[in-house]
């Protein structure tokens, strides 16, 4: 039951404590790029929160079954970018065979999953915070793909409504965008010390 | 070169490796490209399986069009690059045409690809800068040391004089793929060799002086000045400035003079002697051929002859 429990409280902080592109601001070139509709956010948080589960589990068994083993600790970035470029692939392959209108309006984001620093942040995060079991990584690397989408949805929804909004002419645009992601952040930071 | 600097790079890592600790730093190397290796072989075989697996067919038709463009994903077409555009014209046929760089060959090429025949589209546009002041000929009313961009400047009342010419901060140059327009003596000035006709200049241009114009001929007469102001205020901020007098369009109908600034219809445009004659008795000197092979443009100093003159004329 402790594991459970310690598996719950280990997915709730990775979405919403201690989530990535509220509190450790990765991730945030699809964050503002890809949330102008809420359908192409969804498709987005869902091939990225494959994309981390997926690298999340390899790197934390390639760097503790390999790397840790053989003392090739300084060769982890440049695994960690294998495997996710690999995953992305992957992915691409999947959407373009599946989903061929999500796969042109992604456009260029889709590749650029790559460069998420989200993903490669969290296979970094897994081994900083020195995550015991191959389980809790499982659940961290996907609570970070759940915490994902539910930001890039939550901005998506607000900038839906944006548009009706009577922004000022001077901040139309980009402007009240990022301002609305500061506002967001300010908000999450509410939920900061209650889990770890 | 950077090859062999690379070469140079890893061989002297390599003996700072094996001097520091000899025997276990090499075998470490080793063992991490081993490793490396293993990796990129075991996804390698992961992706090749999915590839085979999740292979799409795309109509042929697309790769023939793509590679009848020119590549160059200038984007003067409207799309992001060569590979959508190809994609757009195969279900659009109404978009034939647009790529500026590739001209007619390229829209026969595609023509035929798709099977379809089109009619003679007229002369291939290249950009005209209309103005044709120096940086000398212009008047400040203070120096500008703001941002070196035109549209910084361009923002501001009192760049120069001029509200309507050239600044010369080179946003066009900036925009330009294929290095055919500089900035000389601050006049954005266009190498028509080099030029392909994309757009992206025109585009770029805060003040919209580049015009997009059909080149009937190989030099294109057009008046050079896009400022509205009156005869006289004109003069006063611009040594070769339009200043609407009307005297080349007494010459030929092929000029009109429209709120204090004369325009060459360029699509009627012909050399006649008319039109020659206009340009010698323009008592600015702005009226100028424009072209790879365009004469130097009359010097300003020229001016009271010519305005002697065209007061005979009347």
């Amino acid at each position: 039951m402790d594991t459970v429990n310690a598996l719950i409280l280990a997915f709730i902080s990775i979405v919403i404590v201690n989530n990535l592109v509220f509190t450790k601001f990765l991730g945030i070139c699809p964050y503002l790029g890809v949330s102008g509709r809420i359908d192409m956010a969804f498709g987005m948080g869902m091939a990225v929160t494959f994309v981390v589960t997926l690298s999340g589990t390899l790197t934390y068994m390639i760097n503790n079954w390999i790397l840790m083993r053989l003392g090739l600790d300084v060769a982890r970035y440049v695994c960690f970018i294998l495997v996710i470029a690999g995953a992305v692939q992957l992915v691409e392959m999947y959407i373009r065979k599946f989903f061929p209108s999500l796969y042109e309006s992604f456009g260029i984001f889709l590749p650029l999953i790559t460069t998420n620093c989200a993903i490669l942040g969290l296979c970094l995060f897994l081994d900083l915070w020195g995550v015991g079991s191959l389980l809790e990584a499982v659940v961290l690397s996907f609570g970070a793909g759940v915490g994902f989408t539910m930001a890039i949805c939550i901005m998506a929804g607000i900038r839906e409504n944006l548009k009706m909004a009577d922004v000022p002419e001077c901040l139309k645009g980009a402007p009240i965008t990022l301002i609305t992601a500061g506002l967001l952040a300010l908000a999450f930071m509410g939920f900061a010390g209650m889990i770890r | 070169m950077i090859v062999s600097y690379c070469v140079s790079r890893i061989a002297y890592l390599l003996f700072f490796v094996a001097s520091a600790a000899p025997g276990e730093g090499v075998g470490k190397i080793l063992l991490a490209g081993a490793m490396m290796l293993g990796l990129g072989t075991g996804f390698a075989v992961v992706l090749l399986i999915a590839s085979k697996k999740l292979k799409v067919e795309v109509d042929p038709k697309i790769e023939q069009i793509h590679a009848a463009l020119p590549n160059l994903d200038c984007g003067a077409c409207g799309f992001a690059g060569c590979g959508s555009y190809a994609k757009a014209v195969l279900d659009d046929p109404e978009l034939l045409g647009k790529c500026a760089p590739g001209g007619s060959e390229v829209l026969d090429a595609i023509a035929s690809i798709l099977n379809l025949q089109v009619s003679d589209s007229g002369p291939a546009k290249r950009p005209i800068v209309h103005c044709r002041s120096r940086r000398d000929q212009r008047t400040f009313h203070a120096e500008y040391y703001g941002i070196p961009s035109c549209t910084a400047a361009n923002a501001l009342a009192n760049a120069q004089a001029c509200k309507f010419g050239c600044l010369g901060f080179g946003d066009c140059t900036r925009a330009c793929k294929f290095d055919a327009l500089h900035v000389v003596e601050g006049l954005a000035t266009v190498d028509y060799d080099k030029c392909t006709g994309c757009t992206a200049c025109s585009k770029a241009c805060p003040r919209g002086l580049i015009e997009m114009v059909p080149f009937g001929q190989e030099n294109m007469m057009t008046v050079a000045c896009n400022s509205i102001e009156t005869g006289k205020a004109a003069r006063s901020m611009c040594k070769v400035g339009c200043i609407g007098c009307g005297v080349c369009a007494k010459q030929t109908d092929q000029f009109i003079v429209e709120d204090n600034l004369a325009r060459l219809d360029y699509t009627r445009y012909e050399p006649s002697e008319a039109a020659e004659k206009a340009m010698q008795k323009c008592p600015t000197g702005v009226i100028v051929y424009r072209g790879p092979t365009a004469p130097e443009p009359r010097q300003p100093k020229e001016k009271p002859a010519a305005v002697a003159e065209a007061k005979k004329g009347d």
